[in-house]
């Protein structure tokens, strides 16, 4: 393995060179701007291409007719940005199109603050477009390392479930900088737990069959004759259909395939979760890494706390939830999001509480504080707000 | 090598991040674990810049810097941002922007880096790299002078031995 001290946009970029990413396509932002600088000058050197785009729309829509022009494909961007995606990301989820796309979360709306966390973004990737019937893959990841790791397995997901796979980083892991080990050999991939599936090419007659099955090669214009993969509902021969009986076949597919194989998707770290935790603090991204301080500390001063990282978002992962507890869910937002899915997931044993900061993560005094006034009932108090009950 | 933190804090142009990214490559070099968390503004030059190194011998859980034991800071808004952090650690400013404040409890030190770039180098460009030399002379051997030199080397290839010198001359300080 090579080791390298750099951040987690220069991470990425490896990372998806190594899983055979042959077009960026995009419009810089930060803090993403330098997976965009550095696709630019490595991936030429792979063999591969860059372009950039007059704006975050035509990036998406470039990447996905590369891919179905069989290419592996790869854009990057900001909450600013990924809001734009969602004309494209829609054709990707309907016709099937595997793309991976990176959005550093910073602080909105809007432009917000640019060069400082957020994570507003986490229902946004779960409906990324208009007219549901479709499931979305989002990973998280919470350190350089990860963001390698997570970009690896992205483009893995992405193939086998032929869909658009989103990463939902934050500034601190794509501007942070940390020291992160590159696989050199196939031996040392798998020895990380990564896999690389190659592009294959659909050559029908089926191309959207009614069924929850994957692993069914991408189409790829030019090498059948089928598939038109318009913006259309397709029929299971890919040709366009105003149908609502056809229709719900292609829901089925869209939500199924993914539903039924949670397997490959859901990942999570949970910590001193063994012995009953009086409370457990919830969160994804850069915030656990506060969180897990955080535990620890609370722990030397014989609180029973425990927390849960969550390193896939969605599909969401209810039964992590289970157990009858208090949870506090730590977001880098002010009006709280993944809060409100921890509380759907608890169902009625809710005791759900919220700590939201935004544009820098929270410290661990000030979570050790939070986890004391929960514990004795009291409301949390942070900086002058005091935090509504969930 | 317990938890170790240092906060450098400056304006856009000055070198702030390029004394992070060089302290922490001389920490991976010297085995250590690193962190490095860069704030600024939209700005390229002039904005607010910040960045937090943690360095330690164990993994890093929180990046985040709660009680710095160095706070270098390098223009004037940059110390009076953070100074509430320093109930103890060092804070090492440059005069040439800031004036200390006496009633704060940590131990303050001058270091003239931007005085001494303009005098050694013509220039205030290397100021950051004196900085360094002095954060890695006060770290007292956590990383050692060939692994900081052998950094910078990789880190800055361009006006290599202006900088070294200037790191020398912070080191010597």
């Amino acid at each position: 393995m090579k080791k390298v001290f750099d951040t987690g946009n220069a991470a990425i970029t490896e990372a998806a060179i190594i899983a055979g990413c042959q077009i960026y396509a995009g419009y810089p932002i930060t803090p993403s701007t330098e997976i965009a600088e550095n696709m630019s000058r490595r991936l030429p050197q792979a063999g591969g291409y860059y372009v950039q785009t007059e704006d975050e729309l035509a990036g998406l829509y470039t990447c996905l007719g590369a891919s179905l022009g069989g290419m592996k494909a790869m854009t990057s961007t900001s909450g600013p940005g990924y809001v734009l995606f969602s004309d494209p990301y829609g054709w990707g989820i309907s016709s099937e199109i595997p793309v991976v796309i990176i959005d550093a979360q910073r602080v909105g709306p809007v432009s917000g603050i640019t060069g400082a966390p957020g994570q507003g973004e986490f229902y946004l990737s779960r409906y990324p477009t208009h007219g549901g019937n479709y499931e979305t893959i989002v990973l998280a990841p919470n350190s350089v390392q990860e963001a390698f790791d997570m970009t690896v397995r992205a483009f893995y997901l992405a193939e086998r479930f032929r869909t658009p796979v989103t990463i939902l980083a934050d500034q601190l892991v794509t501007d942070g900088w940390e020291s992160f080990e590159i696989p050199e050999t196939a031996d040392e991939l798998k020895e990380k737990g990564l896999e690389i599936v190659e592009r294959k090419v659909n050559c029908g007659p089926e191309f959207f069959p009614a069924s929850d099955e994957i692993d069914i090669p991408p189409v790829v214009l030019g090498y059948n004759t089928g598939a038109a993969c318009s913006d259309w509902t397709p029929t299971e021969e890919g040709y366009d259909i105003e149908d609502p009986v056809a229709h719900l076949k292609h829901s089925y597919r869209l939500v199924y395939k993914i539903r039924n194989h949670r397997e490959l998707i859901d990942r999570h770290e949970a910590w001193f979760m063994e012995d009953d935790p009086e409370i457990v603090l919830v969160s994804y991204g850069s915030p656990s890494r506060v969180v897990t301080s955080a535990v620890k500390a609370a722990r030397a001063q014989g609180i029973r706390a425990g927390a849960i990282r969550l390193q896939s978002l969605w599909p969401f992962q209810d039964q992590l939830f289970e157990k009858k507890t208090k949870y506090l869910v730590v977001e880098l937002n002010f009006e709280g999001q993944l809060v409100r899915e921890v509380q759907r997931a608890t169902g009625e044993n809710k005791d759900v509480h919220f700590y939201g900061k935004c544009g820098e993560l929270p410290g661990v005094h000030e979570l050790l504080q939070a986890m004391k006034e929960i514990l004795s009932d009291q409301k949390i108090t942070f900086e002058k707000f005091v935090s509504e009950a969930w | 090598m317990a938890r170790t933190e240092v906060l450098i804090s400056g304006f856009g142009g000055q070198g702030v991040v390029r004394i992070g990214q060089t302290l922490g490559l001389a920490a991976v070099l010297s085995d250590l674990h690193t962190t490095m968390l860069v704030s600024h503004g939209t700005e390229t030059r002039g904005g607010y810049v910040r960045t937090q190194v943690v360095i330690s011998d164990e993994q890093i859980d929180s990046p985040v810097i709660e009680s710095p034991d160095y706070f270098c800071a390098m223009s004037n808004a940059a110390y009076q941002r953070f100074r509430h952090m320093m109930d103890q650690g060092t804070l090492i400013y440059d005069p040439g922007f800031v004036t200390p404040d006496d009633s704060l409890g940590c131990k303050q030190t001058a270091v003239p880096a931007r005085n001494l770039s303009a005098e050694h180098f013509g220039k205030e460009l290397f100021a950051n790299m004196i900085m360094y030399g002095y954060i890695i002379r006060r770290l007292n051997g956590k990383i050692s002078k060939e692994q900081a030199i052998e950094a910078l080397k990789q880190r800055i290839p361009r006006s290599l031995e202006e900088n070294i010198k200037a790191f020398e001359l912070g080191y010597a300080l």
